[in-house]
């Protein structure tokens, strides 16, 4: 069985991001950039499905500029056996890459797509759904347990209120939650032998894919700063701010 | 004891609620993270300004009360405890960052500023204050300053004494000495303020100080290598230090790690266990920097050194192999551990390491030790852990008895019997393993010139 896996390049999650001044989106120049957190997840499943013995091939797909060779590098390095970027400058938005997507499978043939449940950049959660919509294929997203048999695969789901599991006929989608799985650390001698795994090319115009965006971002701007909290002297003192300047009694 | 109209005074001198004598504070501020001590202090007193400092101090020096001087109480040696009815000076209260010089790139704050919240200030200006070690969000810099803390970036920067351009401190007498004013250069006779960094308190209390602050490094990836011999580290660092800039070279043993995974909170490096690991950090200064630590890893794996390593993919995984070694000391707190923080130069560690360990495995069989520390700067954390059935005061009473097999074999390495921790009270006994008789006097004597009455954290240090 084959698995694709899409992993994102993304600015590193323990970089705290700042605002253009210009307002028009965030500032990522000269900022850490890393794999998607769930996109790791993703990743690891697969490896470990492998591992099992379920899935004979991981094929990782990244969607972006050529550094996201850095980011497909690490995926083969965590045990994926070869890579595609399909590589464009353009910014890409969910409905774009979930028609690149599209042709990657269709080209690929997987029996499983693996996606994180978000990007932790735009944190948008809609490429797996939409992919799943173009493909026509089930879904089962927001994964805790991926439990794969021959025909079939079990998502366990984590929805409001508790657990729930679906059955999805193959070939299926599956997005990744937080507590999927505990990505590994990357061990060096597999760095050195990703280098030598096959790295493909293709751009979305060989694959036949329109990308221009369809969204227009407005403004960006950082969340409003929260004022110190300050010491009241007594009750009273509280119930009059309350009154007063709160003014929520 | 104070008395009830000592007490009245102290409450004059300061507010009345920045003098606090119920038994919670008394107890959390008489101790320090030592715990062989059982805390006494007469009250805790809450100093906003250096005015307060004073008039604190010439009061304890008329009624000849001692003075315990309080920071985040990370310490590891006692320095910060107060066991004898003293009373304990925080200078939590006096948190406040002065001044930033971005030409001059120094950075001037109060004694109680926390290490972390400065670092933060200081990465927000598009500086680096590079001091660094496990307790950054709870100890403060006017300790950090009187202990000289070290940690886990000296390989790369040294020890807090190297950032240390000026100093305010209140003396034994209530004088505000004014030392150095931040200056690079300034060869104008005995440097005092270098004789406060590292003092314990002994001499009179840092109130102020201005540190200098450096570029942020470039990006930092962490590598965790897993080395069977212990003496082989010293080769792997050797291998590394010539070609790439490292900021940390770290090592800790296996019995450490399962310490650290034991909380549940990482996960560990390998599949399979090695009997040590070394944690490496390096800055990228140049796109091919990576290719050159990988090449390195494969020298190293082909002379047999080594058998496996992991590098970091991500700020997130750096971080996380941080906590491997990081949370060691934390994690094994529970034990009570007996801290042995002994170094030797560079040069001298595996020959030294080698004996201790023959020394450790004869005198301690029955004991669990937990190697670990700055390997990079000829520093061991050797930590002996209590078994539960063995009474404190019985462990500590072995303990010495090792010791002093321990700190011979220091003494014949002209090593440090505390590289980082201070002499506090938990070293005091040892001082001679590496300060010399004569040494011993004159320090005596320099504490007399600031502090004639002993008043500054007596019984500490000297």
């Amino acid at each position: 069985m084959k698995a694709l896996v899409a992993v994102k390049r993304v600015v590193d999650y323990n970089v705290k991001v700042r605002v253009k001044a210009d307002g028009t989106d965030v500032d990522v120049a000269n900022v850490k950039m890393s794999m998607n957190p769930f996109d790791e997840i993703a990743v690891e499943e697969a490896v470990r499905l492998k591992e099992a013995g379920k899935v004979s091939e991981i094929v990782v797909v990244s969607l972006g500029v050529k550094q996201c060779e850095e980011t497909l590098r690490t995926a083969l390095a965590m045990g994926a056996d070869r890579a595609i970027l399909v590589e464009t400058d353009a910014e890409l938005q969910p409905l774009a890459v979930a028609k690149l997507l599209k042709a990657i499978a269709d080209k690929e043939q997987p029996q499983l797509l693996i996606v994180g449940k978000q990007a932790i950049d735009d944190d948008a959660n809609q490429t797996g759904q939409m992919v799943s919509a173009l493909l026509g294929w089930a879904q089962g997203t927001f994964a805790s347990k991926v439990d794969v048999a021959a025909e079939t695969v079990d998502v366990t789901r984590e929805v409001d209120g508790g657990l729930e599991t679906v059955k999805l006929r193959l070939p299926a989608v599956v997005t990744t939650d937080l507590r999927l799985n505990e990505p590994r650390y990357v061990k060096l001698p597999n760095i050195m032998a990703a280098k030598k795994k096959p790295l493909d090319k293709t751009t979305p115009a060989e694959l036949g894919v329109d990308v221009a965006p369809r969204l227009k971002t407005l403004k960006v701007a950082e969340p409003a700063k929260r004022s110190a909290g300050i010491k009241v002297a007594n009750a009273a003192e509280l119930v009059a701010k309350l009154k007063n300047e709160a003014k929520v009694l | 004891m104070l008395a009830p109209q000592q007490l009245a005074e102290l409450g004059r001198l300061l507010a009345a609620d920045r003098v606090a004598t119920d038994t919670d504070t008394l107890t959390r501020y008489g101790l320090d993270w030592t715990r062989y001590f059982t805390p006494d202090a007469a009250a805790v007193l809450f100093p906003k300004t250096v005015e307060e400092v004073v008039a604190l101090v010439r009061w304890a020096q008329r009624e000849q009360f001692a003075l315990v001087p309080s920071g985040g109480r990370t310490g590891l040696s006692g320095g910060a405890v107060a066991r004898n009815g003293e009373l304990v000076v925080s200078f939590e209260r006096m948190n406040a960052i002065l001044e930033l010089d971005k030409v001059g790139r120094t950075v001037r704050c109060q004694a109680g500023v926390i290490t972390k919240t400065l670092q933060e200030y200081a990465l927000a200006n598009g500086l680096y204050y590079p001091v660094d070690f496990a307790s950054s969000g709870s100890s403060q810099i006017g300790g950090n300053i009187a202990t000289n803390a070290g940690g886990i970036k000296v390989v790369r920067y040294g020890m807090t004494r190297e950032w240390v351009v000026g100093l305010k401190v209140v003396t034994g007498e209530g004088e505000v000495l004014e030392l150095n004013h931040g200056l690079a250069k300034n060869n104008t006779g005995y440097d005092f303020r270098h004789l406060f960094i590292g003092s314990e308190g002994t001499l009179g209390f840092i109130v102020e100080a201005t540190l200098r602050l450096a570029r942020p490094p470039a990006e930092l990836a962490v590598m965790v290598l897993a080395v069977p011999q212990l003496a082989d580290i010293m080769n792997i660092f050797n291998a590394y230090r010539d070609k790439l800039d490292l900021t940390a070279f770290e090592f800790f043993s296996e019995q450490a790690l399962r310490h650290v995974l034991a909380r549940g909170t990482v996960q560990r490096p390998f599949d399979e266990a090695a009997d040590y690991y070394v944690l490496l950090e390096f800055e990228k200064i140049a796109p091919d920097t990576e290719t050159q630590a990988l090449a390195l890893f494969e020298y190293c794996a082909e002379q047999g050194w080594l058998v496996d390593g992991v590098l970091s993919q991500s700020q997130q995984q750096a971080a996380e192999l941080w906590r491997l070694r990081e949370d060691i000391s934390e994690s094994i707190t529970p034990y009570k551990p007996y801290k042995n923080d002994i170094a030797v130069v560079v040069s001298k560690v595996p020959a030294f390491v080698a004996q201790l360990d023959e020394i450790l495995a004869r005198e301690y069989p029955q004991f669990e030790v937990v190697w670990f520390g700055h390997i990079g700067d000829g520093n061991l954390h050797i930590n002996v852990l209590k078994p539960e059935a063995l009474a404190i005061d019985d462990f500590r009473r072995a303990c010495e008895q090792v010791n002093k097999h321990v700190f011979e074999l220091v003494r014949d390495f002209n090593g440090s019997m505390s590289a980082e921790h201070g002499v506090g009270l938990l070293k005091h006994d040892y001082l001679d393993v590496s300060r010399s008789h004569a040494e011993i006097r004159l320090m005596k004597a320099v504490k007399s010139l600031f502090d004639p009455d002993g008043i500054m954290n007596p019984g500490k240090l000297v």
